[in-house]
């Protein structure tokens, strides 16, 4: 069995790596123990290849050393989120950041759709469906680009030295990522114990709050594998059982396990956190992943839309795109082209399933 | 049996042994040489074998097959394989003649202070050859990272808070330096080697007919290093074109197109998009036009030499 992260798990199902389990765990009993929405990461065309380990359930984390030095409140709403950064641009030194999303990293961008309650792109019925300028990306891409064309947010390049070293001197006040980043931020920046605190992502709307993810992983049962069966027994029980969830709680630095089941062993595990300041942010995430109740397939062609999107938004912070929001469609444009390229002919452009 | 059948006897036995003793010498000859054999084949002519054979398949996911050559032909209108060559060009026109023209200088500084501590200088200047690229690459990020950069302090003095350090524009003027900075100690080494096995009778003239220590160099000294700058520059040149780790390592602090550089380019075909058989297509390319510079600087090089022995 392999262990992928659920966006790219649907291109090695479209290129027959994976084997159906089925046989051994069928639709009811999975939607029973993983939920609706996790059939989505896990199963295509009604064929299911394996289990979803680990959410990647977005959530806000941010710094109430700074909030309290600045006067800030946690943001509930996205509006909230935007009054709160102008405010600190207003009264913070220039070199803090409010809120700095990354320059590239794909899944940011399609977490903040999915967050919002849309999709870019979907599979369905052996079609890709592709229509990136849809009512609610748009939204989302105007809305965030209005505050980076007014210099309320930031950008940045994640994942490097100069980041690393930004989240532990306290540089940046609000970051958004997923539910594992909680235990990323543990090890990786030492310095901030005790400076950290984790809220629900404020929602785009607040009548009908919903949230979407970023990385988590599955196991799936490989081509290759000679033994499906115990592969899909074990994949199924690693996933499910509450002495499993609680070892890959407690040993896998995974705060938060997709299955329904893990309901059951949340108060063993949760507790309050001396990094977080005492808060039992297990619970936090947990309320945050409840609220992911759409799936989001992605495109087979991963990198590209990457690395697509990421030259994009590097020409706007070099001042050659003027307007953040007219990335979404040059990125559609390129994505469509690329699919063709690649040769995938059942592609739907312009509209969603 | 008669003498004369004696004879040619023990010369069909002299022969016999002869031919053994050869063999025997080939046999060693080739024990000694097996262990090199053994890895010469398994690591470079059959990854080039199976670099060939993969390049004729076509590939999606698991499945291969056959195409003959197809993606060369796709290659040859790939506009973003063409593309990935302008910084190994940039590289080839601008760093290496800087860099050999820079080494040549310190060569001649370390002949000048032979005795006042060149050894301690020759040192130093050959330090950065002996650290890897990628930690080069590394230690160079943080160096031109915007948060950790060391000239921070200075240009947040002069004014300049906020300016990145590291921008996209910047890129190549960066590996210029970094390049420099890695391998212009080794490249002035190895000048320097040539240069103290010129007979010293040749400056004895010329500084006897008033000639200075740079006219020496210059008029009399670089000419007659043309059989390293040579090889200096087909190595040199070999290297820009399948520059890798310096953009790879920068990379994580701007983004770069996934064809930056060639090898780049191939490598995010192969790893980032799958396309093996497409990128294997691809390194063979890189190999053969490496190979017609090599084949065409030491062409013309030989008929330079030529022209130079006939006058």
């Amino acid at each position: 069995m392999v262990m992928i992260e659920y966006s790219y798990a649907p291109q090695f199902m479209d290129l027959g790596a994976f084997q159906p389990i089925n046989k051994w765990l069928d639709e009811k009993t999975f939607i029973e123990l993983y939920g609706d929405a996790a059939l989505g990461w896990c199963a295509a065309d009604g064929q299911i290849y394996g289990t979803p380990q680990d959410s990647g359930a977005i959530a806000m984390f941010y710094r109430q050393d700074l909030f309290d030095q600045y006067g800030l409140t946690v943001p509930k709403t996205r509006k909230e989120l935007i009054e709160q950064a102008r405010k600190f641009k207003q009264v913070a030194p220039s070199n803090l950041k409010y809120y700095a999303p990354p320059i590239g990293n794909t899944m940011w961008w399609i977490g903040q759709v999915w967050m919002a309650g849309g999709k870019l792109f979907d599979y369905h019925d052996g079609n890709w469906y592709i229509h990136f300028t849809n009512p609610i990306a748009v939204e989302v891409f105007e809305t965030l680009g209005a505050c980076f064309d007014e210099g309320i947010f930031d950008l940045e390049m994640w994942w490097n030295a100069d980041w690393f070293n930004s989240l532990n001197q306290g540089t940046t006040a609000v970051v958004e990522n997923g539910s594992w980043f909680a235990e990323w931020l543990r090890y990786n920046a030492p310095e901030s114990e005790g400076k950290w605190r984790v809220a629900i992502p404020p929602q785009w709307n607040p009548a009908k709050p919903t949230n979407g993810m970023l990385g988590g992983s599955g196991f799936y049962v490989s081509s290759h594998s000679k033994n499906p069966e115990a592969a899909a027994i074990f994949v199924n029980w690693l996933n499910s059982h509450p002495n499993s969830l609680k070892c890959l709680h407690n040993y896998s630095n995974l705060p938060i396990m997709v299955s329904t089941r893990y309901e059951e062993v949340l108060d063993e595990v949760s507790g309050p956190d001396a990094f977080f300041g005492g808060q039992n942010i297990v619970e936090t995430l947990w309320e945050a992943h409840e609220l992911v109740n759409t799936t989001f397939v992605v495109l087979p062609i991963m990198s590209n839309v990457d690395e697509s999107l990421s030259l994009l938004i590097q020409e706007y912070v070099d001042g050659k795109i003027k307007r953040f929001a007219d990335i979404l469609p040059r990125w559609e444009k390129q994505v469509i082209s690329t699919m063709k390229e690649f040769g995938y002919s059942n592609m739907i452009t312009g509209k969603l399933p | 049996m008669t003498d004369e059948m004696k004879n040619i006897k023990m010369q069909e036995i002299m022969g016999k042994k002869k031919v053994s003793k050869r063999t025997v010498a080939t046999i060693k000859a080739y024990l000694f040489l097996a262990p090199f054999l053994l890895l010469f084949s398994t690591m470079v002519i059959y990854p080039i074998a199976l670099g060939v054979k993969l390049s004729l398949y076509g590939q999606r996911g698991a499945r291969m097959w056959y195409i003959g050559f197809q993606n060369f032909a796709t290659i040859f209108q790939d506009s973003r394989f063409w593309e990935s060559f302008r910084i190994p060009l940039f590289l080839l026109l601008v760093q290496v003649p800087l860099m050999i023209f820079i080494a040549t200088l310190i060569a001649f500084s370390y002949e000048r202070l032979q005795k006042k501590g060149g050894a301690f200088f020759r040192f130093v200047y050959y330090l950065p050859y002996t650290i890897p690229g990628i930690v080069t690459g590394i230690i160079w990020s943080y160096i031109f990272s915007d948060g950790m950069s060391p000239f921070r302090t200075v240009i947040d003095l002069l004014g300049y808070s906020g300016t990145k350090i590291l921008t996209r524009q910047h890129l190549p003027s960066i590996l210029l330096v970094i390049i420099l900075w890695a391998f212009t100690g080794y490249t002035a080494f190895i000048i320097y080697s040539s240069l103290i096995s010129i007979p010293k009778e040749f400056s004895e003239q010329a500084q006897l007919d008033g000639a200075t220590f740079w006219q020496i160099a210059f008029k009399i000294k670089v000419p007659l290093l043309k059989g390293v700058f040579i090889p200096l520059f087909i190595f040199n040149a070999i290297g820009a074109i399948q520059v890798f780790n310096e953009p790879w390592m920068l990379s994580k602090l701007v983004i770069l197109p996934s064809n930056y550089t060639p090898a780049m380019y191939i490598y995010n075909s192969a790893f980032a998009q799958g396309r093996f058989t497409y990128a294997a297509a691809m390194g063979l390319i890189l190999a053969f036009l490496t190979f017609l510079i090599s084949l065409y600087v030491l062409r013309s090089a030989a008929k330079q030499m030529l022209a130079g022995d006939s006058q």
